[in-house]
């Protein structure tokens, strides 16, 4: 039975067409994994179904019966729920006080005790395991992600939409999510997941609609697909991120840790005795899950953090006490692991973003004096040059989608020509286009001659660009692997087993 | 952000915002007026009269928009760093008073050596009033909210005890200061009028500060922290440098404005030689999207409609607190056009600048 029905939906904004012409089912107690790349219309799409977006033409019809969607009110009277990629919860809450905020049902004085334990039930029922007392802001955002779960699930919600659900998740939590949404299907409810991650879909969904452009290009069963058919679905044409590193001799150390020793936020050790080396012309990797001093790592290395002890050498000279500026002069260039924080200035043009750090530049600047036509001859070549959508240096960093904000990011830190790129977690979040484009940007480099230095959570990524990999865990080296390296054996390293010839002395320096 | 054409479209649309601004706000001022039973008519008439009927009534009018210009262009290049200066109106108190010592002490000096070094003077002493929140922010991360409003209670209580003690003028009842050398007093630039140079020295100003920050890289850098200073501190800028620097520049500018004030108007030190300006100031700002050109033409505005309100008073008696009411009406009503503009997308500096240019007029 269908318990969702979309036909012929049209949405228009302005001139520009999000939906066009789709068609969706949605059958009872299945996981429907929606595909698309961003900007291929699959939110709109389920605003529109979640009464936020009013649709120009087409038919909905719940359980049969169709329906006007006037507002999210109406949705959830019929029994949709959904969970947005940025959770609307107040962090100075506790959990229950959250689930059952603006909910008329909870009564007037609220009996603490029978909605915490509502809250408990329905948390046991899915394997959640939520305390309800907690408040928002010290649970971790795997289990925030839960608690925006029960919140629709208490408002009756039998079809539930999920926008990106694993976009801020480590691995064991995606498990564990995916784990609690085959439960719910096994209940008879039914889902909707919006994602751009052909893992997911073929590993935890049921049946996948890919959307490309506004339109729909089709729907199949996972279990009849493969990876290379969804991709070139979602693309328009083949993808290929296999690995394309092809051996080559690795020049001289141009970045070296030396026994680092870092501290995080909390004044702990995030870092603790880190020693390697990076060798122009080669990528080296290090894998871990996320929270392991990766970051902090990071920090020390442009200089935006304290070294407690240890020492960075960029191009044989120490470098630990000196500033971001000193770093960047002395050819590191850098990708930030939160291009929105850390990368861009966002209320910025793209032209603007393009000469960030680079202002006083002689390719921009005569003078004290900032050069319009410099500066747009430029962004105009690096636009071209790394493909950034849409090609208007005057359009605002802020309004582009994430894979072009990322590409303006390298585009920068590429051209300065550096000796050692730093790149952390370069294509979190990014859609399978724009990921392919900045791997191939990050191996160009490395054969150039770079030292590139890649930490990212996602072992894919790890795998597939590394010459070599370092595995931290608990703010140090587990151990160097190759690609080859049995993923059962990398993962026990990440969860912290250190590697046999590890346990004498350090790696490399 | 850096050049960008404006296309006709644009404009067109920049003039409508405002002129539905204002003609919203006379109308409501009308109702109002003549719910009191107020002649409306003769109302409006001496609201227009008390600044255009004659160069001289014009040149009071750009005379009480000087302190506003120089003190909202200081405000302006804060917001856009992100420093909060509110503590223009302490940095104004201390341009006067510097201007004042140097006024009354150099009494030798020629003429414009005299009036170039009380400016100078000025702009020195509101720096370094702006210094000590600026440095402090800077190293400490106090908010400079809270130390630069702290300061301008200093401030204001030193120009009292300055102008009851060494500074006193023991000829006059009130406390005031002496006055300055009188080859010291700033000339007036036109003929039967007592417009002095301020104003058209903070347009000057007003006009390079927008240079400063739009064409150059420093200005670069101030607007890049002002936005994101992560992104910036990642990007090698120094952060605290640029910060302390937007600071003494501002500060330097509310300085400058109160160095103007005493050597082209009162001439003497006195406690309320500041109406208020460095605070107004932050509301003419605001009004002009926090772009130095369009403070130019916000604190005209407000200058209109303080010389305006008194006039109103004046002529057909309505009270004091009424002419406030009509004001606060049309500012609200400017300041709901100006909100709306700022939605617009691209080249918003230069869109600015143009809409300003209207409601000035």
């Amino acid at each position: 039975m269908n318990v969702v029905e979309m036909r012929g939906i049209y949405k228009y904004f302005g001139d520009f067409c999000a939906n066009k012409e789709v068609n969706l089912t949605l059958k009872k107690g299945e996981v429907h994994a929606l595909l698309g790349e961003n900007g291929a219309g699959k939110s709109t799409l389920m605003n529109i179904l979640y009464g936020l977006y009013a649709h120009d033409k087409g038919q909905i019809l719940i359980n049969g019966e169709e329906v006007h969607m006037e507002s999210p009110s109406v949705a959830i009277q019929k029994g949709i729920g959904m969970v947005h990629q940025h959770f609307m919860l107040i962090p100075q809450l506790t959990v229950t006080q959250n689930v059952f905020l603006g909910m008329k049902e909870a009564g007037i004085v609220l009996n603490k005790k029978e909605l915490d334990k509502k809250v408990a039930d329905m948390s046991a029922k899915f394997g959640f395991n939520i305390d309800p007392g907690a408040l928002i802001w010290q649970i971790p955002v795997g289990v925030q992600q839960k608690v925006e779960i029960i919140k629709v699930l208490m408002r009756n919600a039998r079809i539930l939409i999920l926008d990106e659900p694993t976009a801020v998740l480590t691995p064991n939590e995606v498990s564990e999510l995916f784990q609690s949404i085959k439960t719910l299907a096994s209940e008879g409810y039914s889902i909707i997941l919006i994602t751009h991650k052909m893992s997911e879909v073929l590993e935890y969904t049921d049946r996948v609609t890919v959307m490309r452009l506004g339109e729909v290009i089709g729907s199949v069963e996972v279990k009849d697909t493969t990876e290379d058919e969804l991709a070139s679905m979602m693309v328009g044409r083949k993808v290929d991120l296999d690995r394309k590193i092809t051996p080559q001799p690795a020049g001289a150390p141009l970045l070296q840790m030396q026994h680092l020793v870092v501290k995080n936020d909390k004044g702990l050790d995030a870092v603790k005795d880190v020693s390697f080396e990076v060798h122009a012309g080669e990528i080296v990797g290090i894998a871990g899950v996320d929270g392991n001093g990766q970051l902090e790592l990071g920090e020390a290395i442009v200089g935006g953090r304290k070294l407690e002890s240890g020492e960075v050498v960029l191009d044989g000279e120490p470098v630990g006490k000196k500033s971001i500026r000193y770093h960047m002069d002395k050819g590191l260039s850098h990708i930030p692991d939160d291009r929105h924080k850390k990368g861009l200035v966002l209320q910025f043009s793209v032209e603007s973003n393009l000469m960030l750090g680079r202002q006083r530049s002689s390719l921009f600047a005569n003078g004290f004096f900032l050069s319009t036509k410099k500066i747009e001859d430029k962004a105009a070549v690096l636009v071209e040059d790394f493909d950034v959508r849409p090609r208007d240096i005057h359009y605002l960093a802020g309004g582009l989608s994430g894979g072009n904000q990322q590409k303006v990011i390298l585009a920068r830190e590429v051209d300065r020509n550096p000796k050692v790129l730093l790149a952390i977690q370069p294509t979190r979040g990014l859609d399978i286009g724009a990921i392919e484009f900045v791997r191939s940007k990050l191996v160009e480099e490395r054969n150039k001659g770079t030292a590139v230095l890649l930490i990212s959570t996602d072992l894919d990524e790890i795998l597939s660009l590394s010459d070599r990999i370092l595995v931290m865990h608990g703010g140090e080296v587990m151990g160097e692997v190759s690609y080859d390296i049995p993923i059962e054996e990398l993962g026990l390293m990440m969860a912290g087993k250190k590697r046999e010839s590890e346990r004498k002395g350090g790696v490399g320096a | 952000m850096i050049g960008g054409m404006v296309k006709p479209i644009d404009v067109l649309k920049s003039f409508w915002k405002p002129l539905v601004a204002i003609l919203g706000s006379i109308v409501v001022s009308a109702l109002l007026l003549v719910a009191f039973g107020y002649p409306v008519g003769e109302a409006f008439q001496s609201l227009w009269e008390a600044s255009f009927k004659n160069l001289r009534v014009f040149g009071n009018m750009l005379n009480k928009a000087s302190p506003l210009l120089f003190t909202g262009v200081a405000v302006a290049i804060g917001n856009r760093g992100s420093v909060f200066n509110i503590g223009a109106e302490g940095q104004f108190l201390l341009g006067a008073v510097a201007a004042t010592w140097v006024g009354i002490t150099f009494t030798g000096l020629p003429g414009p050596v005299l009036m170039v070094l009380m400016i100078l003077a000025g702009a020195l002493a509101g720096a370094a009033w702006a210094f000590i929140p600026g440095i402090l922010k800077a190293k400490l991360a106090i908010s400079e909210v809270i130390t630069t409003i702290m300061f301008n209670y200093i401030a204001l209580q030193l120009v009292g005890f300055l102008v009851r003690t060494v500074l006193r003028d023991r000829t006059q009842a009130e406390p005031q200061s002496y006055a300055i050398a009188e080859q010291g007093y700033l000339p007036y630039l036109i003929d039967k009028t007592k417009l002095h140079p301020g104003f058209l020295f903070g347009c000057i100003v007003a006009i390079l500060i927008f240079i400063l920050l739009f064409k150059s890289y420093f200005g670069y850098e101030v607007r890049a922290v002002g936005f994101n200073n992560t992104a910036s501190k990642y990007a090698g800028i120094s952060v605290n440098k640029t910060v302390v620097m937007t600071m003494l520049i501002s500060g330097a500018l509310a300085g400058m404005g109160g160095a103007f004030e005493l050597a082209g108007g009162s001439h003497y030190l006195y406690e309320k030689i500041s109406a208020g300006y460095g605070y107004t100031a932050i509301a003419v700002s605001v009004l002009a999207n926090n772009n130095p050109i369009g403070v130019i033409f916000s604190s005209m505005l407000f200058g209109f409609l303080d010389t305006g309100s008194t006039a109103m008073q004046r002529s057909i008696g309505v009270s004091s607190s009424f002419a406030d009411i009509v004001q606060g009406i049309i500012i609200i009503f400017v300041a709901v056009a100006a909100a709306s503009r700022g939605v617009a997308k691209k080249a918003p500096a230069v869109k600015a600048a143009k809409t300003e240019k209207k409601e000035g007029q």
